[in-house]
């Protein structure tokens, strides 16, 4: 029974787990038949988004930064070129711990706190994602091995390559030439969407200067690369590229001799030195002192280093040379020039200078500088001995004579009173002042007793060293004035120069005096250098002439120039008439100036000099801008070999 | 026909399959489909291998040599007797028990689970990995001593059989290989012929637990990998961040696949665990929907013989036991396939022969083995 019982119940065993098996055969079935047709989905009928998100993981593409165009002297000295560099950098997105990796980077290698603090900032301006930021720039071969060894403790942080701009020159035309930085936010926004998408592999634009005004030139077209990354963000490969286009090569009219000579001769002085070729109004050399390493700028100038620039109290980052002053004396020409014009005077007129001049009807004496040391005056005096002797007398009765409105009139058209620079967009246009200036920028009417003071350039008048230098150019030009301009020419594929032809504007010259009035100012400013003492005349040298004499050294070309000095406070004067001189204060010491130029037929130099509360413009800045025309027209002059590159190590 | 004296005298002569003639009885008692199957499907593991371990041929060498000692294995299992797995199951269950707590105790921790065992001169092991052949091994001897389907009273010996080493693996933390076992387990019961009636309202209870157990009893990674599933790209830098790619491994290749060693994802590992868990997707990526189909086919065919053993076993313990193991297999399989895919929420299981691990493909053959050694040592019964 019992066996027959089992065998029974063996046949129903069977059954039941036959049935029990189609059962999970059919489950098996369903599922797989699910998992097909989900595969069949994800692969086939959403294929094209898969295969596109796939690209996307590994396909980058990195802009690739155009190499900075070159800049060259007149005589083919690079004054800025690229250099590489080794930076670290970070691609936030793959840096998984980046305070984790910062406090291991700052035991390794030298890195700041303001180095963490420039790199945020830079952070949040970046604009591509997954791209690299820069977190401390010039690694030294040491760091860079310490970062190797630590390399794999640092996720998203690599070394990397960079050319950046280098100054061999350092101070030398700093101000000129400018300096790159980093872009700030500023500017990006203030780029339109073709300049930014061109910006995208640049770190530093043109901030001042040459790199500011051709910077659209200098940049280049950015070029693109398509890299497959791996989910590290290492790049495995380079599948596309479009080369970038560097910057454009640029020839600048300065002579880097000349300018060194210039920056020589000015030694510790502050002020200014501009010197124009007054054929081509091209600049040659244009100095501002103190001066600074635009190299500190490149890669972003750290807080103690400005704080150190800006120690000194003296602005070594102003631009003194296209900042406008009251330029003294040295206007004379110009005023003489305009009475001439207008016929106010001729050649041949003659005034007495009993040492102060009055306006009609008034009191208040209008004092010549000779006051000062005698109380006779110059005497009889035209206009050719008032130039070269600095009469002030002359030139308030003058000024007085023609008014303000003629002053002003002409006067522009010597280029004051606007920036007339091509390329020089930062400089100040300075001052020429008229009724209605005075009514629109102080809100006063023109009063008589101040028009003698325009007539000595020590009124509201105000010119930059580069417009002195550029009207004194017009002089030596015969009375052509030519636009101040930085560039001469680019430098194509090819290694040749196309020079660089600027409209020139003539418009602003229809108030020219004749060549024979031309050539009286022109001589009697070679007479202010040149005219020796004459015993028979009291007071008919140069007013230069003494400082030449005393030099020792003959000049060995024609130099034609003017002195100034420019007040730079009201100097008390008693009721007697006599100044109170005593002592004065640095800051509050005259500024001497000093406009000087090439005097033979054709010109080839013309140079304006400032030296802040230097003092008198004859004996400070005339010896300066006598060096600055013995560099240029003088052959084998130390000043000419002496251009050695020096190396920033930094 | 044999008779019943025969049998008794336990002759090795019929210890073999009626039908082939000949056959030696020294001869290894091997299943040659089944092993071709396994064989096939090794060898386009390695390929597979190779590729997502992005070259290493270190790694493919050691995985052949797992492979090879696994079917070593296998063969040395397929020869003992069914008898010898049926009168030693609990034995071995009451062994296996015992060693998984001295894991517990004694165990390392590998991924935040106790569940591996170093012993000196022998690769670190797993023990609960063989409790997936251990417990329906227990399962089906007790329950060949009974007539199916299983009664009530021996419901519940199954229930305490399978929750025992169960507990015991949750308690190392290693809830996949817990879950993996009760279903080998659950099986067998489901093989054996439990009621349908039990079966549903048990599936019930556990769907109408599971928001008590998600609100009360998940960890926070078990709810982060349910959320995740449902919606990956609610971090997919992190938690989103393996599915996402995997699936854009999968999508991408296309029917046709990128070519072997060539799919993006893999190589520029997109993928992580690419060699292990995930290993599907770089399949997918580089072999498309053909090599998916092909690695789905090579599975069913391993599954139909499985099957096709299991129906022709003949007794209850070499069905349940035979069936259960192949069940498991698939469901080890499917699981991957479609946790890789995003079909199911992620649970650590590999790809069984494909992923890169010796335990597991050594314990999988292990399987292989107690099914060979039930097809080819059959008695002649009565009919």
């Amino acid at each position: 029974m019992a066996e027959k019982f089992k065998l029974n119940d063996h046949e129903r065993d069977t059954l039941i787990f036959n049935r029990r098996m189609i059962v999970a055969g059919v489950f098996i079935f369903l599922l797989i038949s699910a998992l097909i047709a989900w595969m069949v989905y994800l692969q086939v009928y959403r294929y094209d988004y898969f295969a596109a998100r796939s690209d996307g993981n590994r396909l980058h593409s990195q802009y690739v930064a155009p190499n900075r165009g070159l800049i060259y002297d007149r005589n083919g000295v690079l004054l800025a070129d690229n250099r590489p560099i080794f930076n670290l950098t970070v691609v936030r997105e793959t840096a998984s711990n980046l305070d984790v990796s910062l406090d291991l980077l700052r035991s390794v290698i030298d890195l700041s706190d303001d180095d963490i603090e420039q790199y945020r900032a830079r952070q949040s301006r970046r604009a591509v994602p997954h791209t690299s930021v820069p977190l401390r720039y010039q690694l030294s071969e040491e760091e860079m091995a310490n970062i190797a060894v630590n390399q794999h403790l640092l996720p998203g942080i690599a070394v990397e390559a960079q050319l950046v701009r280098h100054y061999p020159f350092r101070e030398r035309a700093s101000h000129a030439i400018g300096y790159v930085s980093e872009i700030n936010k500023d500017e990006m926004t203030a780029m339109d969407a073709d300049t930014a998408a061109n910006y995208r592999g640049t770190h530093q634009i043109g901030k001042t200067g040459i790199e500011k005004t051709y910077e659209s030139l200098l940049h280049g077209q950015v070029g693109y690369e398509t890299v497959e990354k791996n989910n590290r963000g290492q790049v495995m490969r380079v599948l596309d590229r479009t080369d970038p286009i560097p910057g454009r090569d640029i020839v600048l009219h300065m002579d880097s001799r000349l300018q060194a000579a210039a920056e020589k001769a000015l030694g510790d002085k502050r002020g200014a030195v501009v010197a124009i070729d007054p054929a081509t109004g091209g600049v040659l050399a244009m100095v501002s002192k103190p001066g600074y390493d635009p190299n500190l700028f490149v890669t972003g100038i750290s807080r103690a280093q400005l704080a150190d620039l800006n120690r000194s109290g003296h602005t070594p980052l102003f631009n003194r040379a296209i900042a406008s002053r009251v330029p003294g004396s040295t206007i004379k020409p110009f005023i003489g020039l305009a009475g001439l014009y207008h016929e106010t005077i001729t050649p041949e007129t003659v005034i007495s200078d009993p040492g102060y001049f009055r306006l009609q009807g008034r009191t208040r004496p209008y004092y010549d500088w000779t006051w000062w040391v005698d109380k006779s005056g110059h005497g009889a005096i035209d206009l050719r001995r008032a130039i070269y002797q600095s009469c002030n007398t002359y030139f308030y009765q003058l000024a007085v004579e023609l008014g303000i409105e003629k002053i002003h009139d002409y006067l522009l058209t010597f280029g004051f009173g606007e920036n007339h620079a091509i390329d020089i967009p930062e400089a100040s246009g300075g001052i020429v002042p008229s009724e209605a200036w005075k009514m629109e920028n102080r809100g006063e009417i023109w009063y008589p007793g101040e028009t003698p003071y325009e007539g000595i350039g020590n009124g509201i008048f105000q010119a930059t060293t580069l417009q002195m230098a550029a009207a004194a150019a017009a002089i030596a030009n015969h009375g052509v004035l030519r636009q101040p301009r930085m560039l001469r020419g680019t430098i194509g594929s090819d290694g040749e120069e196309t020079d660089v032809i600027f409209p020139d504007n003539a418009a602003s010259q229809q108030l020219l005096p004749s060549q024979e009035q031309i050539e009286l100012v022109r001589n009697a400013m070679v007479d202010v250098v040149n005219k020796p003492y004459d015993s028979e005349h009291r007071r008919h040298e140069g007013s230069a002439y003494p400082v030449l004499r005393a030099s020792g050294e003959p000049l060995l070309y024609p130099m034609g120039g003017k002195s100034g000095t420019a007040q730079v406070v009201q100097f008390q004067v008693d009721s007697a008439g006599n100044r109170d001189d005593g002592e004065v204060a640095e800051q509050f010491r005259t500024h001497a100036m000093f406009i000087a130029f090439d005097a033979s037929e054709h010109s080839r130099i013309a140079v304006a000099v400032f030296v802040e509360n230097g003092g008198g413009g004859g004996t400070v800045a005339f010896p300066v801008a006598r060096a600055v025309l013995d560099a240029y027209l003088v052959p084998e002059q130390d000043t000419f070999t002496e251009v050695s590159v020096v190396h920033n190590d930094h | 026909m044999a008779t019943r004296s025969m049998n008794r005298q336990m002759n090795p002569g019929f210890y073999k399959l009626s039908g082939r003639a000949g056959a030696n009885k020294r001869s290894l008692k091997i299943d040659a489909p089944l092993m071709l199957s396994l064989f096939c499907l090794a060898v386009y593991g390695l390929m597979v291998l190779f590729s997502a371990s992005g070259e290493n041929i270190t790694d493919v060498e050691r995985q052949a040599a797992a492979i090879v000692v696994a079917f070593v294995v296998m063969i040395g299992i397929a020869q003992f007797e069914v008898d010898f797995f049926r009168r030693g199951a609990l034995l071995m269950y009451v062994g296996g028990l015992g060693v998984l707590i001295i894991t517990l105790l004694f165990g390392s921790e590998v991924n935040g689970a106790t569940a591996w065992l170093d012993l000196p001169g022998l690769p670190s092991f797993q023990p609960s990995e063989l409790e997936k052949f251990l417990v329906p091994m227990m399962l089906a001897s007790y329950m060949s001593n009974r007539s199916l389907p299983p009664r009530f009273k021996d419901l519940l010996v199954c229930a305490v059989i399978i929750l025992l080493p169960s507990a015991l693996i949750l308690l190392q933390n290693d809830t996949g290989t817990a879950l993996m076992v009760a279903m080998s387990g659950i099986f067998t019961v489901l093989l054996a012929g439990i009621s349908w009636r039990i079966v549903f309202s048990g599936a019930a209870l556990l769907i109408m637990a599971s928001p008590a157990w998600y609100i009360f009893l998940a960890k926070a990674h078990q709810k982060n990998r349910i959320l995740t599933f449902f919606d990956p790209y609610r971090d997919p830098t992190g938690a989103g961040y393996n599915i996402i790619q995997s699936q854009i491994a999968i999508g991408s290749g296309g029917v046709q696949g990128k070519g072997w060693l060539n799919g993006a994802q893999s190589q520029l590992d997109f993928i992580p665990e690419s060699n292990t868990d995930f290993i599907l997707a770089v399949l997918a990526e580089e072999f498309g929907l053909l090599g998916v189909l092909f690695l789905v086919t090579l599975y069913l065919a391993v599954l139909a013989r499985g099957f096709y053993i299991a129906l022709t076993a003949q007794d209850s313990f070499g069905r349940l036991l035979a069936g259960s193991i192949i069940l498991t297999f698939f469901f080890y399989a499917f699981v991957n396939m479609a946790m890789v895919s995003g079909l199911m929420p992620v649970v650590g299981l590999p790809l069984p022969l494909v992923s890169k691990g010796g335990t597991s493909i050594v314990t999988l053959l292990i399987g292989f083995g107690i099914l060979m050694s039930i097809h080819t040592h059959k008695r002649v019964l009565p009919r």
